[in-house]
This record gives C-alpha cells, structure tokens and sequence, in this order.
C-alpha cells in the first residue's frame, strides 16, 4: 500500500467569500461553512471563529482536532464510512492543509473539560497552539438525547475538515511524503535480518463521550483487529473522546499518529514495521482478558519481535496495558510500553493504577497531575463558565487577576501517549 | 443472582432496583464495599477506576460485582486495592466535582450499561 501526503504549508488563516488557499495563506467562506454544517437539522446555531498562534485567546472545552484534507488521488475521499460511503483509504494523494486545524467546541455534558491556549504558559503544553485553528462552536436544537448530542458534534467537526480541506485540491504542495509498505512476507524477504516490530494501539472504547471509530465501526464492539498504517494516517480512525483532555487521541493526532510516522522512519534501517494492532479498552475484567490474549495471538501469528504499545486515557486502561505487557513479554515478545502518569503533583507517585514485573521498558509522555499557572485570556472561545470547571477542583485555584491553576490533565494534548505533543525529556 | 452492581447513584438504582446494592455514601465507600466482596469471594466484573482523571472526580460510581466464586482471585484482589489507594491519592489534593452531579450521573449510568452488555455476551458464551 502507497500513500502520499502532499503538505501545502499554511502560514496564516482568514475569512473570505470563498474557500482556497494563495502564497499559504487560507481563507475560509464563514458563512458557507456554517450552511453546509446547518444542513445536518439536529445543529440549531454554530459559531466560526479563528484562534492563531501568539493570540490571547482560549478555547474551552475542547472537543475534538481535526486537521483539513482532501483525497486528490485514489479512493478513501472524506472520512471513509463517515463522511462518505466507505471505501478503501491509505493509498493514491491525499494533500493536507498542514498547519491548519479544525477544533472542535461544545458543551455535551457540564464538566467537559479541554483548554487550548494560544499565547504563552498554556500555549507551551499544547500542540494546538501552534496550528492555525478554525474554531467550530455548535449549538444543537433541544431536546436533544445526549449521544445524538455527541455524534452531531463529532460529525459536524469531521464535516467542517472536509469542507475547508477542498481548498488544497488543485494546490501543488509544498512537500510531498510517500509512506509505502508491502505485504509481511514481501517486507520480511527484503529485511530478513531486521526485527519485526508491530505497533499495538489502545484506544478508549466504553459508551458516551468514552469512544473511537474505524471506518465508522464504533471500536467497542470489534476484537483487536489489524490496519495497514496508511489506513490510520489517511483518516480512517476518527475520535469521539471528549474526557481525559491531556491523554486522549484527537482525530488529528491519530491523522498524524507519532508512533507510525517514526516506525515508518526506521523501517528497514533498524526494524521491519510489521503493521498495527487497534485494541479497543473495555471496563470489564473479562473484556480486558479477552483482548490482551486476542492481541498477543495475533502478534504471535504475525511472527512479531517486537511490540510497542500505546495507551489511551489513564485510570482502568492501565490494567489492559500492563496485562497485554506481561502477556506479550511472557510470549517472548519485547515489549515497549508509551504511556503518561499520574504520579501526583511532586511527581513521586507511583504513577499507573497497575503495575507489573514485566513492563521494563516504559516511555513516560509526562505527569498528567503537574500544575501549570495560566493567566486571563482576552478572548474567550466556546463557554467561558467551562474555566471554573476546569479550575474548580480545589480551593485557592483562581486567583484575584483571573489567573488560575490546572492540572495539565485539562490541557488537550499535553502528555499525548502517542507521542504527538511537546513534553520531551533532557539530559542534564 | 449472577452479579450485582455496587453503586451510589441514584439514577442506576432506579434502573436497576432489583441488582443494586446501594451504598448511601461516598465513591470510596462504593470502592471499600466492592473490596469487601472481592475479599469474601465475590468476582470483580468491572474495573472499579474510570478511563480519565475527569471522570475520577465524579461523586458517583457503580461497579459490577459476580457471583461468589468460592476462591478469592488474587490479580482482582490487587486491582480493587490499587484502585482505592490511587483513589485516595487523587481526592487527597481534590474535591469532588458537585457542580455537574447530574451529568456525571448520567455518564456513570451509561458506561455502566456498556459493561453490562459486554457482561450478557460473556455470560451467553460461557452459557449461564
């Protein structure tokens, strides 16, 4: 499978009366924008704004990241299954508006979370400060029950990237990057010496607000199941996670997954990338069972040397990650685990609710429960009253001038265990 | 009765009346009584932790708890253990989100139902 992904670099962002992109700058029809979403009759309002990078500006909560593309080559138009109907992605040109984001806003349930800062302490957390955001606010029609509520949020989002991606269709990028990988035995007969390293990705999958999509198939309802990594960089995965604001894997991230673009980066220099593992992370104890065994036979069959595993979220999933671990290393199969922690302000904290004998080789992405200080915003985009619950979980968190502290918990994207962030570690 | 949800939300008890133990209390009194049972042979069905630190600072919580097995399960004996101390750890610097407790109701109810519909297809395949 071959894919290219032509970068058209954005370098600043506006609204005009049309949608297209000249010397990297990208202007956006706002009002054509907001009639294609309000042609979905659940959506009562939507409000279009932009945040760029320097600018005193906040968006809370934080629904999902998407970033805007457009299929030029080959199947896989739109978010295949979502968008569209489905059909095969993660082959033929996709060129992406890279630089841009579209970020999602809106109230589903009252102690949502999810900061974005674009301007200083809070902007150094996210990587979303960096990107030139087209903020997406959707109001719905009442009466709506509360996972329509989700799914309209979540698609309308998906929808705006679709809309605002169109412009790059006839732009000539200004990069352009082939990922290609063959069938495993083709690979295996290429780089016979090399270890075949597989990427197991977890992803939250347990009801509202909790959930991940692959081609439109809710994730909770799937055993552990095999992608070609082209699938997951060419929109296949789509997020519907609006909790654990710090850890969970926007819809962008998984467009742009760290972990693939490295393994990509190595293959057949100090590994063979054997494919990736979707693992969906149950509640029950027997879920979590069935699906660390499910995925080790499949590592097994698939002959992996390797296993690099990534969580989602923090709290339950930590039991999957470690059963899978001990499973894989008990196998013989070397295991690498991503993961971020909780190890409490000080960082001393034991820092995953489990632990195992097995899990010797782990990647911190960083302490969920570190404090930052952020000060007032200027401007405020999405639901100002969402700060005091972001800040609401002690006493003395606000202080006199409106500057407030958080846990980075609250940050979107600030210890991705992906990797798709910018906590990183330094020797001294 | 197979298995029985540990809870003290009031939205689940009256859901599910006839399977609810109710703990008129705090999420770590839900957390003590499921180790409780654990203790006293009862199988842990679902992990007594949610999947993000948000969720953690809700004021309620509902596990499922099975039958009693006649053996304590050692891994389900530490995994309710670790989960009260990684509780606590959090609440000792936190407080409870009050402010939102229909929301959190709510959230508890559904992620709730999910483990059960997992639990009925477990139970189908291994036939009662």
């Amino acid at each position: 499978m071959k894919l290219e992904i032509g970068r058209i670099h954005i370098k600043d962002i506006q609204f005009g009366d049309s949608t297209f992109v000249e010397d990297g700058v990208l202007t956006v029809d706002k009002a054509g924008l907001i009639a294609s979403l309000k042609e979905d009759e659940r959506i009562k309002d939507v409000q279009v704004d932009i945040a760029r990078p320097g600018e005193k500006v906040r968006i809370i909560p934080v629904k999902d990241v998407i970033e805007p593309r457009v299929k030029v080559e080959g199947t896989g138009a739109g978010f295949p299954g979502v968008t569209s109907k489905t059909t095969q992605c993660g082959q033929g040109r996709t060129h992406v508006l890279y630089g841009a984001a579209v970020v999602t806003v809106g109230d589903i349930v009252g102690f949502q979370e999810g900061v974005i800062d674009m301007w200083g302490e809070g902007a150094k957390w996210t990587p979303f400060s960096k990107t030139y955001n087209v903020t997406v606010d959707i109001q719905v029609v009442e009466g709506l029950e509360v996972h329509t509520h989700e799914e309209t949020v979540r698609l309308a989002g998906l929808r705006a990237a679709e809309f605002i991606g169109q412009a790059g269709k006839e732009v000539e990028p200004d990069e352009v990057l082939t990922y290609e990988l063959g069938g495993m035995f083709e690979e295996t007969a290429k780089y016979p010496n090399l270890p075949k390293v597989l990427y197991v990705e977890m992803m939250i999958t347990q009801g509202l607000l909790h959930d991940t999509y692959i081609y439109g198939v809710n994730a909770q309802t799937i055993l552990p199941s095999v992608m070609h990594p082209n699938e997951e960089l060419d929109n296949a995965v789509i997020s519907g996670n609006c909790v654990a604001a710090c850890d969970k894997i926007t819809t962008y991230q998984h467009q742009n997954n760290s972990v693939i673009l490295d393994l990509y980066a190595q293959h057949g220099k100090e590994l063979n990338f054997t494919g990736v593992i979707m693992v969906p992370e149950h509640t029950t104890l027997s879920g979590k069972l069935r699906v660390a065994d499910y995925t080790v036979k499949l590592a097994k069959m698939l002959g992996a040397d390797g296993v690099i595993v990534s969580e989602e979220g923090y709290g339950n999933p930590d039991s999957d990650l470690l059963m899978i671990c001990k499973k894989l290393e008990d196998a013989k199969i070397k295991t690498v685990l991503i993961t971020d922690e909780c190890a409490g302000r000080d960082g001393l904290s034991q820092p995953l609710a489990d632990t195992a004998a097995e899990a010797v080789a782990v990647v911190s992405t960083g302490n969920v429960s570190h404090v930052v200080t952020l000060p007032p915003a200027e401007k405020v985009i999405g639901n100002p009253e969402s700060i005091a619950v972001l800040a609401g979980g002690w006493k003395g968190a606000v202080l006199e001038d409106g500057t407030m502290m958080c846990e980075l918990n609250a940050v979107i994207g600030a210890t991705s265990e992906i990797g798709y962030h910018n906590v990183t570690c330094r020797l001294y | 009765m197979r298995e029985m949800i540990i809870t003290n939300n009031p939205l689940v008890v009256e859901k599910y009346s006839e399977r609810v133990l109710f703990i008129d209390g705090s999420v770590e009194q839900v957390l003590i009584k499921v180790r409780d049972m654990v203790h006293r042979k009862h199988g842990l069905i679902s992990h007594p932790l949610p999947a993000s630190l948000r969720v953690l600072f809700s004021p309620y919580r509902s596990v499922i708890i099975g039958r009693n097995n006649g053996d304590i399960n050692p891994l389900q004996v530490e995994i309710v253990e670790n989960s009260i101390l990684k509780y606590k750890k959090h609440m000792d610097v936190r407080e409870v989100d009050k402010e939102n407790n229909e929301d959190y109701q709510m959230i508890d109810l559904t992620l709730l139902e999910s483990a059960l519909k997992d639990e009925q297809v477990n139970s189908m395949l291994s036939g009662y």
